[in-house]
């Protein structure tokens, strides 16, 4: 038996049989701007408080937040647009209503988008189960109407959820989940009903948690293309997946924004990398690696 | 109140606006960047006084019990001696500074009003001490006093009304710019989102700070060293230069005198703003010149 919560059967890496991108290339690459709204005023539901510093409202952690939206999603954009980046959003989708501007620079680009809940401050963790298929009902929906596409991933609002929520994601036709930490491919997660894969998003190439404390973007470039590197290495064996995560507010200050130009310059000038977006990696995996790995992970069942 | 879904921000202060869609912002001479220096003049009590708010932890070796010798006399320094480093600094670049002081300051260090006047510094308001700062459990009564305590304090003190509020740890409710413009204010600083400044409800001018280059923020917050903290100042300005060829950019730091005017970290400080002021077209300028050239010079 596995230990909790179940949702995934363990699988070596190593012993995995490779798998291949579409066009043998080694890595698949992703960028995920998380374009968000944190709420002025939001209500505190469960147990995470969105503006802890002060009682509400937070003014300098708001408009610094806001800053993203205002100006430093056009700034990194202009590099996004220099590389050809057709970019995989983290979306708040209340975004698409607030920001028309920002919705109609990604709906021109073609972008894919996967839900990041419909504001950042308001958060999975206390939501019933009714509330949470409203939820995606509502995700899907909002989504469709405003860009015409179908949603097919998520990535927790502000990466929270339930015990329910990969059941509940594959019932409103989801197929990707990102929340997960665990792999440098995609991984077949266990549900109820249809298929879900876990693409690996990452929390490491990611500029929250890196900017929130005392690294800066220097760093951030050095350690994304030594991620590519190792990745690119052994992806020559089996491929593998790699995502950068971004938050406008952060890459898209004056003061960071050369980095990320370094970032996508390097990696860029190699050959065998698929630019793609994680709607197409988790479509891609599906139909040809998730019922192989499911079948593999057999045997390591205790 | 919990947002409403649609279009513009969730709350009343200003418009959405982003910069992709505004005309040129001309800033004097063709400058590309507007450079105003915040330097924060702030007392920080022996004594926090009963029901009063706080958020700032950082910086030394925090907040520690009663009596916090450390804490106090660490901010303290700042007064006596980092100050007049760190004016030193922006007037041998040229930097006009823009001095947000707090009442308690502006009330027991005479010597220091009339040395920033002296200088031809702008002083503006910030709130009572540093130790105090609005929020959002501040009944109307008393937040409305504390900001016109604040003006008629900072009037006396200086002989004229301050024309800018830096609220302490950039601490408001979600009434205080109203009661910044019915006090008669004409510009903030505490909304850190933004390039160029912006108009707020009702008259009000916001002029945004940079919430990375405030040292505060950056060294003692997010604990990054002074040597990086200056690679960022002349990183941010870089980019801010080359944007401010097709629309005017506003780069407003913050500098904390008992912080940045330490004496291993001022030469960074110099170093950083010798670079951005070494580029021909930079306008450094007080806070009160770039709003009124802001309301003067529509963006076209």
């Amino acid at each position: 038996m596995s230990l909790p919560p179940h949702r995934v059967d363990y699988s070596p890496i190593i012993e995995r049989p490779p798998i291949k991108w579409p066009n043998g290339e080694r890595v698949a690459l992703w960028i995920a701007p998380n374009v968000e709204h944190y709420e002025y005023m939001p209500k505190k539901h469960g147990p995470r408080d969105p503006w802890p510093r002060t009682p509400y409202p937070d003014v300098q952690q708001y408009s610094y937040r806001d800053y993203g939206n205002r100006v430093g999603f056009w700034r990194m954009l202009e590099v996004l647009d220099q590389y050809k980046i057709r970019s995989c959003v983290s979306l708040n989708l209340a975004v698409l209503e607030h920001f028309p501007e920002i919705r109609d620079a990604m709906v021109e680009r073609d972008w894919d988008y996967m839900s990041h809940g419909i504001y950042n401050t308001r958060y999975l963790y206390a939501y019933t189960e009714e509330e949470e298929r409203e939820f995606y009902r509502d995700n899907v929906e909002t989504l469709k109407r405003q860009t015409g596409k179908q949603l097919k991933g998520m990535l927790g609002p502000a990466i929270s959820g339930t015990v329910r929520t990969p059941d509940l994601m594959t019932e409103a036709g989801l197929i990707y989940h990102t929340d997960w930490m665990h792999d440098d491919q995609p991984v077949p997660i266990n549900v109820e009903t249809g298929k879900l894969v876990s693409v690996p998003y990452s929390i490491e190439l990611n500029d929250s948690p890196l900017f929130r404390v005392n690294y800066e973007a220097d760093y951030f470039a050095e350690i994304c293309k030594r991620q590519f590197d190792q990745l690119y290495k052994e992806g020559a064996e089996s491929a593998r997946v790699m995502c950068i995560a971004l938050h406008p507010f952060l890459i898209g200050q004056p003061h960071r924004i050369k980095y990320l130009d370094e970032i996508l310059s390097y990696i860029t000038s190699h050959s065998d990398i698929w630019m793609t977006t994680a709607d197409d990696i988790a479509e891609y995996y599906i139909e040809n690696y998730y019922d192989q790995a499911v079948e593999h992970a057999k045997q390591y069942r205790v | 109140m919990p947002a409403e879904r649609r279009q513009g921000m969730d709350h009343t202060h200003h418009e959405w606006s982003p910069i992709s869609t505004r005309g040129k912002l001309n800033w004097p001479n063709d400058a590309r960047v507007a450079l105003c220096a915040i330097v924060t003049l702030e007392h920080t009590e022996w004594e926090l006084p009963e029901g009063s708010f706080s958020a700032d932890q950082a910086g030394g070796l925090g907040v520690r019990p009663f009596p916090d010798y450390p804490r106090f006399s660490h901010r303290e320094y700042g007064h006596r001696v980092g100050i007049f480093r760190v004016l030193d600094v922006l007037q041998k670049l040229g930097i006009n500074a823009t001095v947000a002081m707090d009442s308690q300051t502006a009330e027991h260090y005479p010597y220091l009003v009339k040395y920033c006047l002296d200088q031809g510094c702008e002083i503006i308001a910030h709130g009572v001490s540093g130790s105090q700062m609005i929020s959002g459990n501040m009944s109307v009564e008393a937040e409305t006093i504390f900001i016109r305590s604040s003006m008629e304090i900072m009037e006396k003190a200086t002989g004229k009304k301050p024309r800018g509020w830096s609220g302490t740890d950039y601490g408001e409710s979600e009434r205080t710019p109203d009661l910044l413009r019915q006090a008669g204010f004409d510009y903030v600083c505490d909304w850190v989102n933004d390039e160029q400044p912006y108009p707020m409800r009702d008259g009000l001018t916001a002029l945004p700070t940079m919430l990375e280059m405030d040292d505060l923020f950056t060294m003692s917050n997010r604990r990054v060293t002074v040597d990086r903290f200056a690679q960022s100042l002349k990183d941010g300005f870089d980019a801010m230069y080359h944007d401010g060829a097709s629309n005017g950019r506003l780069m407003t730091i913050n500098l904390h005198p008992w912080l940045i005017g330490q004496p291993f970290r001022i030469g960074y400080l110099e170093e950083a703003l010798g670079y951005a002021m070494g580029h021909e077209k930079v306008w450094a300028a007080t806070g009160s010149e770039i709003v009124d050239w802001y309301r003067d010079n529509e963006p076209i």
